[in-house]
């Protein structure tokens, strides 16, 4: 190993970070979050609209939830159990945005340099712990079932999605991720998913459970443990709660086009290949029933972690 | 002279701080925690100096016994005092009404100057009476309260003598080798010895340094001790004296051996450094899923403390400038957070008449909000939520891993972490989260003594987080002195070279976006605060104070993990005990007390030498 000197990191590091002059960094940093908040919230009324017609029902208007969100956010009485209560969520929402910012979106990377793949996944983190600890305070015994499915449930697929960013990391000899996008920018068969198509399997695989999204949705299901973490919040607290989750998934599926689909030079690609990835996500949600936590747990311990380990195995014998 | 000005005053004030406390009980607090803390003001001074001064010399040996400051040592010495001196301060109201505390501050205070002795040793000699001092107060401490707590410190005192006689078996190699104990000079010397010879050495030290910092397989000693031993001290314990384990490390790996050294170690891809930092991944992964089984806050907590000494383990025997920096930053900031868990742990128990098991406790958040706060500080250091001091260190580990392409050792450090958020959050969710039992429901928060110590160190925590420049730079010194690539560190942040951290940035834009929503939250209707059992079961009536809701928290994992694992090494080396113990039984045996047996003995001894004598041995 070599002591002294650190690894390829500084050929990369700086490489297009300085294209972006100043004032349009900070007009990006307010208008993306943005963008994204609108595109994900679009993205739940989407959702309910194709599960609907799968299920051949006519399902409400792909901007339902906005109505939803304005109505819960206009509610007359709100309840809450303290203060962590209301700080969780917005520690939790905060933690949203500023992963939102550090993913590249489609040549728009206004934060992209202060942190690295390694440093988003430790910002996902925040989040979830965020709206576990508000369902803590809330003192409801659903919300803590619920919390305690969810870190399970965790568990379950980071251990093949760190196997996957390790794979990428390794590939690619950057924990860049505005490295890895550039890497794959040319031709589709430069793309992420062609050149580690095993971790992209796995990915794949665990992303509905990433989502949260059936047959995984165990940590909410409204029919067992009343909605779990979510079940104390009603009118704005619901309505952060609603935009937190809409954000998540426009995380999940912005890394995974970033990842795997080559990322994208401008906004309007980037979420056209996220609508792909979302709408194939809607699909297997809609036609599936419910886990329970020790099948899912299983089921992430199995396929997708041997698909991604094997992934590693590969890129590091054959080298990047 | 201030070198031994600051090992005098720690030794002579544990003295009088006995003293004091016997006649006037009133001043005992006091007395003590100046004691603690009086060393830092001279430190303070010593920033940035090299010193080396000889004390004493032993003339049947002809050697000096030497004290030497150098930038590694400064920084442990600082740990010590703070934490030990805040450990001290807590103790002043945590150990009111308790008994003999008077024995109590002086084992504190004492292994309080045997750490500082320890990094202060210019020579092996006063190392190896410093250390022993250390793991005899130790000792004595963690069996201070007797009864399940004699087993766990007589468990610590063998493996630590096991330790102690390995160094000593080294030290004495070495003096018979070169005639002198002194480390600067051993340093020079060792450069010439065969490979054998330093390999024996370094061995010889790796197993006092390992059982000490608890490395996989030598780390049965702790859990037990970290939950018997009085909980501010215990907070000690993990914070720093485990830590000498690693102190250890960088003296003989890098301040003695050195690079040239080590690099000889190694028989194809296999060598010294890569066999520790596998010994560091391994402590990492199964302690930190065996702490996800735990039900004792303490026993969760001792855990990751093995499991946080595989990252250093990991950073240290990587030998990289980033690793070696993250390996130090990680000792230190582990010691900031499981500190202040410990006292937190200390201030539960406290309140609550000795409570720490997670089955019993919950919603302590309304009564104890400074606790809650120091404790989730302390579990996002320790899982390294972005914005503590435990994610920079951390970062540093994997980006050392990521770059050099050790990709499996990176997997088994980010899965540790992973594994840490549910055990921390379950740690921390059923102590201060959930319904608050009855009979909790006028307990106070703890008294100003103790709630100072922790919110110290919950500032340290989140400083560290987003100004990791200010440690780096003390630890970039060390990397100087020992003659390796110093990390350049501003105080902002890393440098573009090594790749894209920004602290500080994060922290404007983290405070930036909860602003925001905070802003968004004010605009809608004020909520109303409502009771903790006014809430919503589908329908059903949740029976108040009848079940304790977060017992089983992760239940199904735990099924599932579970029976993959046991500590087997702990049951070997209880197997070992249990027939040696049978073994010296029956051996004892002999001793009939009956003249007849013992001639038998005598007379089938000489027959086995005159047998022996016919097949032709000769002694």
């Amino acid at each position: 190993m070599d002591r002294l000197v650190c690894g390829g990191a500084d050929l990369h590091g700086a490489v297009g970070v300085e294209t972006m002059t100043t004032l349009m960094r900070v007009v990006w940093i307010i208008v993306l979050p943005i963008i994204a908040l609108l595109i994900s919230v679009l993205f739940l009324g989407l959702f309910r609209k194709v599960t609907a017609r799968i299920q051949r029902r006519y399902g409400p208007p792909i901007y339902q939830p906005v109505i939803d969100l304005v109505k819960l956010f206009t509610q007359h009485s709100n309840i809450s159990h303290g203060l962590m209560f209301d700080a969780g969520l917005i520690i939790a929402l905060a933690g949203s945005v500023v992963t939102v910012l550090l993913i590249p979106a489609g040549g728009i990377h206004p934060l992209s340099s202060s942190g690295d793949l390694l440093v988003i996944i430790y910002l996902m983190l925040i989040p979830p712990i965020g709206m576990a600890l508000s369902a803590g305070a809330s003192g409801n015994p659903n919300a803590s079932l619920g919390v305690s499915r969810k870190l399970i449930l965790a568990l379950g697929y980071e251990v093949p999605f760190l196997l996957v960013l390790l794979t990428v990391m390794t590939y690619t000899e950057t924990t860049s991720l505005l490295n890895v996008v550039q890497m794959q920018a040319g031709s589709i068969l430069s793309w992420g998913v062609f050149r580690f198509p095993l971790a992209a399997l796995a990915t794949f695989l665990i992303l509905p459970v990433m989502l949260g999204v059936r047959p995984f949705d165990i940590i909410g299901a409204p029919q067992e443990i009343s909605s779990g973490p979510q079940v104390e919040f009603g009118g704005k607290y619901l309505a952060f709660a609603t935009v937190e989750h809409a954000l998540h998934i426009f995380i999940v599926i912005a890394l995974f086009v970033d990842l795997f689909l080559g990322g994208a030079t401008n906004l309007g690609t980037f979420f056209l290949k996220m609508l792909v990835v979302f709408l194939i996500g809607a699909f297997i949600g809609a036609v599936y029933p419910r886990f329970r936590i020790d099948q899912a747990l299983r089921y992430c311990w199995k396929w997708p972690t041997l698909f991604a380990l094997s992934g590693l195995i590969l890129v590091v014998i054959i080298g990047g | 002279m201030m070198l031994v000005t600051i090992l005098l005053i720690s030794f002579v004030g544990a003295g009088v701080t006995y003293l004091v406390g016997k006649s006037i009980p009133r001043l005992r607090g006091i007395v003590a925690s100046l004691v603690a803390l009086l060393p830092l003001i001279l430190l303070a001074f010593l920033y940035g100096r090299v010193i080396s001064i000889d004390y004493a010399s032993v003339p049947f040996l002809d050697i000096n016994l030497s004290l030497r400051l150098t930038p590694l040592s400064w920084l442990f010495a600082v740990s010590i005092v703070v934490l030990g001196g805040l450990a001290v301060i807590f103790s002043t109201g945590y150990m009111r009404g308790k008994e003999r505390p008077d024995y109590y501050y002086f084992m504190m205070l004492l292994v309080n100057g045997a750490m500082l002795g320890i990094v202060l040793s210019g020579d092996f000699f006063s190392f190896y009476i410093f250390w022993e001092l250390m793991s005899w107060s130790t000792y004595l401490l963690i069996s201070y309260r007797g009864g399940e707590s004699l087993g766990a410190g007589m468990k610590y005192i063998i493996m630590s003598v096991i330790g102690s006689s390995a160094m000593l078996l080294a030290i004495a190699s070495l003096y018979v080798s070169y005639g002198t104990l002194e480390i600067s000079s051993l340093a020079t010397a060792l450069q010439s010895a065969s490979i054998g010879y330093a390999l024996f050495a370094l061995m010889m030290f790796t197993i006092a340094f390992g059982i000490k910092n608890a490395v996989l397989p030598l780390h049965t000693w702790l859990p037990d001790a970290y939950a018997e031993a009085v909980s501010p001290f215990t907070a000690v314990l993990s914070g720093m004296l485990t830590r000498m384990g690693v102190y250890g490390f960088l003296l003989i790996m890098y301040a003695i051996m050195g690079f040239g050294l080590l690099d000889m170690f190694s028989y194809g891809p296999i060598n010294y450094n890569i066999i520790l930092a596998w010994a560091g991944a391994l402590t990492i992964v199964i302690p930190t899923f065996i702490a996800l089984l735990q039900n004792d806050a303490k026993k969760l907590l001792a855990w990751h403390g093995i499991g946080q000494g595989g990252y250093m383990i990991l950073g240290i025997a990587f030998g990289s400038t980033l690793g070696i920096a993250g390996g130090i930053f990680h000792t230190l900031n582990h010691a900031i957070y499981i500190v202040l868990l410990f006292l937190v742990v200390a201030a539960v128990e406290y309140r609550t008449g000795g409570k720490r098991s997670l089955d019993e406790l919950g919603g302590l958040i309304k009564r104890m909000p400074v606790s809650f706060v120091a404790g989730l500080a302390g579990i996002s250091g320790l899982i390294g939520v972005p914005l503590t001091n435990g994610f920079v260190s951390k970062w540093l580990i994997y980006k050392t891993l990521v770059t050099e392409q050790y990709p499996f050792l990176a997997f088994a450090a980010l899965v540790g972490t992973w594994g840490t958020i549910l055990s921390v959050f379950k740690f921390l969710h059923n102590i201060f989260l959930g319904q608050l039992p009855e009979q909790y429901k006028d307990v106070e928060e703890v008294p100003w003594t103790m709630r100072a110590p922790m919110i110290v160190l919950t500032i340290l925590i989140v400083l560290f987080g987003v100004l990791p420049g200010i440690p780096l730079r003390a630890i970039s010194a060390i990397q100087t002195h020992l003659g390796m690539t110093p990390l350049q560190t501003s105080l902002f942040g890393m440098p573009k070279a090594l790749g894209e951290l920004n602290t500080l940035n994060i922290f404007f834009a983290v405070l930036a976006a909860g602003l925001v929503a905070y802003a968004v939250f004010s605009l809608a209707r004020r909520s109303k605060r409502v009771s903790q059992y006014d809430n919503y079961a589908a329908g059903a009536r949740v029976p108040v104070g009848q079940y304790q809701h977060s017992v089983k928290f992760y239940d199904q994992a735990d099924r599932l993990i579970r029976p993959y694992l046991r500590d087997r090494i702990d049951d070997f080396y209880s197997w070992i005990a249990g027939v040696s113990t049978d073994f010296f039984e029956q051996l004892g045996k002999i001793y009939t007390g009956n003249v007849n047996t013992y001639a038998t003995w005598i007379v089938l001894f000489v027959a086995v030498l005159i047998f022996m004598g016919l097949l032709g041995w000769k002694p």
